[in-house]
């Protein structure tokens, strides 16, 4: 018998090897064909003279995104938008998710329980009362507009991820402070912030690449330059009838490093966060 | 709680806070003040950015509203208008198949995926990182890379199917109407299997090893490990991965906004996008949108509640 699951188990081992290489195929294709576009000249993208591998490897595309469209003014859009909303998201997060945790209070339940259901209501259902309220309170095509817009989102996640952590420092250590004259808001940010590192890189990580990432609220509350973000920006080259593939692929790769290099850093961190409740699925 | 820190010698700050400041400091030692306080921000975020706008979606499905006008109440004209109408009644369909197709298969491979990435193997972490960076990457860069992929003329497909001569003309993945839904999938697969595989790696490496031991002592195939162990250890993954990507695959609107926008002729026209075409594109009818929207919700909500209560149970909520 045991010598059957043993040779049940070599066969496995060979199907996984075997398997995994189709899988690293199928996800490192579309990244070579994104990777090499941006490499190549024109001659090489179009017509009968493409090619597979790039004949004479080029960095022009990088420098036509750079020189010849706004995307340094989308990059900094993004970076304003992210950080601003991650800030903000943060500190309220905190606040609610040590209320929810520590202190008891009628309704406690409730509201974290609405915390919950607010953060799966996909913006899809929302986006369009919410562009009748951002333009009339004269928020349309605003950096800070779309920071408040992605706080519906960030908010009730962050509160509800670093509730779970919060609950798992231990008490007694709260008190402790406590007796020596910390008052809450110094035990909170002596004591259990200390303690939640692990979960607040997590939340940074995930209100920080949402608003990167995000799309259908830059692209509905942006109609100019000023305020759109790497994400509408791109996908505003696309749709302007000018198809230069070449220089889209090189500021699709640029746009993308950002949050992939941080998934690579805090990967080990994420990947618990998001067993824990994920987003994009 | 608050008497034990009475009773000791207060810090020099606090002993400097005159008769009002202590008065502030006594209430702030309750819990239940100091509670609502510290949940103030948190809730005025949820009152104006997601309850307000969706009460005010649902008073839209009764109006003709165009974006800086105010509505004018008709009823239930919209909705009329809307269950009378083919293109509605494809997206409903669309919206089906396409999520529960999408999911299905990100599902089987995520799992599949998470079996061999258990296995033990040299440099298994370093393939793990890379088979998740798809998610990583936004989805608007993916959608773009794809649409590239896909492309008539000069795509990868078509300039590789070419090349081995498996075709005489150039295929149009996105605007035939028989493959668009298909070619559309294809991407949501890419972009969303590694979800899975990060859910699912981790409920299969928190499955205690003794269980397979004991097992296999007792002589179970690998198959009979498989459906007896391992599965019904998953199953609360595989249910609360599974309705959270139905949420975000059905409402999900970048692919299919970037890669067809609902073409050729509504056969990709899912619900989010038809509600920004109604709400958005070119005639600005507010109320229709809404109420394309308002029609899924219910089928959400299912969902959403079903979730809510899982996920405030995993943390002793």
């Amino acid at each position: 018998m045991a010598l059957k699951t043993t040779a049940q188990r070599r066969a496995l081992r060979g199907l996984g090897n075997g398997a995994l290489l189709l899988m690293l195929l199928w996800t490192a294709i579309p990244f070579y064909w994104m990777i090499v576009t941006s490499l190549k000249h024109d001659k090489e993208i179009y017509g009968y003279e493409a090619t597979l591998i790039p004949q004479r490897p080029t960095l022009d595309n990088y420098a036509t995104v750079f020189r010849e469209t706004p995307y340094l003014l989308f990059l900094r859009n993004s970076v304003a938008v992210a950080v601003g909303s991650t800030i903000v998201s943060l500190v309220i997060a905190c606040l609610g998710a040590y209320a929810i945790a520590r202190l008891s209070f009628p309704g406690r339940a409730l509201l974290a329980r609405g915390l919950v259901f607010t953060y799966l209501v996909p913006t899809s259902l929302l986006f369009i009362p919410m562009f009748a309220m951002m333009s009339a309170f004269r928020l349309t095509d605003s950096l800070h507009g779309l920071i408040i817009a992605y706080l519906g989102f960030d908010v009730p996640f962050c509160t509800w991820l670093l509730m779970g952590y919060f609950k798992s420092v231990p008490v007694e250590l709260e008190e402790a402070a406590r007796v020596d004259g910390c008052n809450r808001i110094s035990a909170l940010v002596r004591v259990v912030l200390p303690m939640s590192l692990p979960a607040l890189v997590v939340v940074t990580f995930f209100s920080f690449t949402h608003a990167w990432n995000e799309f259908l609220y830059a692209h509905v509350f942006t109609s100019t330059n000023n305020a759109r973000t790497v994400t509408t920006g791109l996908a505003n080259f696309m749709s302007q009838d000018v198809f230069f593939w070449g220089p889209l692929m090189a500021s699709t790769i640029m746009s993308a490093l950002p949050p992939v290099l941080m998934f690579l850093l805090f990967q080990r961190w994420v990947v618990k966060g998001l067993t824990l409740g994920g987003v994009k699925g | 709680m608050g008497t034990t820190t009475v009773s000791l010698p207060l810090p020099s700050s606090r002993r400097r806070l005159g008769w009002r400041g202590e008065r502030i400091q006594r209430l702030l030692a309750h819990d239940r003040t100091l509670g609502y306080l510290f949940l103030l921000p948190a809730m005025l975020v949820i009152l104006a950015l997601v309850a307000y706008p969706f009460a005010s979606a649902i008073v839209m499905t009764f109006q003709a509203k165009t974006a800086g006008a105010p509505g004018r109440f008709i009823g239930l004209e919209n909705y009329r208008e809307l269950l009378s109408s083919e293109q509605f009644l494809r997206t409903v369909v669309n919206t089906v198949v396409y999520t529960a197709v999408g999911v299905g298969v990100k599902f089987l491979l995520g799992l599949g995926m998470a079996l061999v990435l258990n296995q033990e193997r040299f440099c298994n972490n370093l393939f793990r990182s890379f088979l998740l960076i798809p998610w990583a990457i936004p989805t608007v860069m993916s959608a773009l890379n794809w649409r590239w992929i896909f492309d008539d003329a000069s795509g990868l497909i078509n300039n590789v199917l070419v090349r081995l001569n498996l075709i005489d003309e150039t295929i149009s993945w996105l605007s035939n109407p028989h493959l668009a839904m298909f070619s559309v999938i294809v991407v949501v697969v890419w972009q969303g299997t590694p979800f899975f595989t990060m859910s699912f790696l981790a409920g299969l490496q928190a499955i205690p090893k003794e269980l397979y031991e004991a097992a296999e002592i007792d002589g179970a195939s690998v198959l009979q490990q498989f459906s007896y162990i391992t599965l019904p250890r998953l199953r609360p993954i595989f249910i609360t991965a599974v309705m959270l990507s139905a949420i975000l695959t059905s409402a999900g609107i970048q692919f299919v906004l970037i890669l067809t926008n609902g073409g050729p002729s509504d056969r990709t026209m899912i619900f989010p996008v038809l509600a920004y075409n109604l709400a958005l594109g070119g005639a600005q009818r507010l109320g229709m949108g809404a109420t394309v929207s308002l029609f899924f919700f219910p089928a959400l909500v299912v969902f959403i509640v079903f979730l809510t209560r899982r996920m405030l149970r995993e943390k002793g909520e």
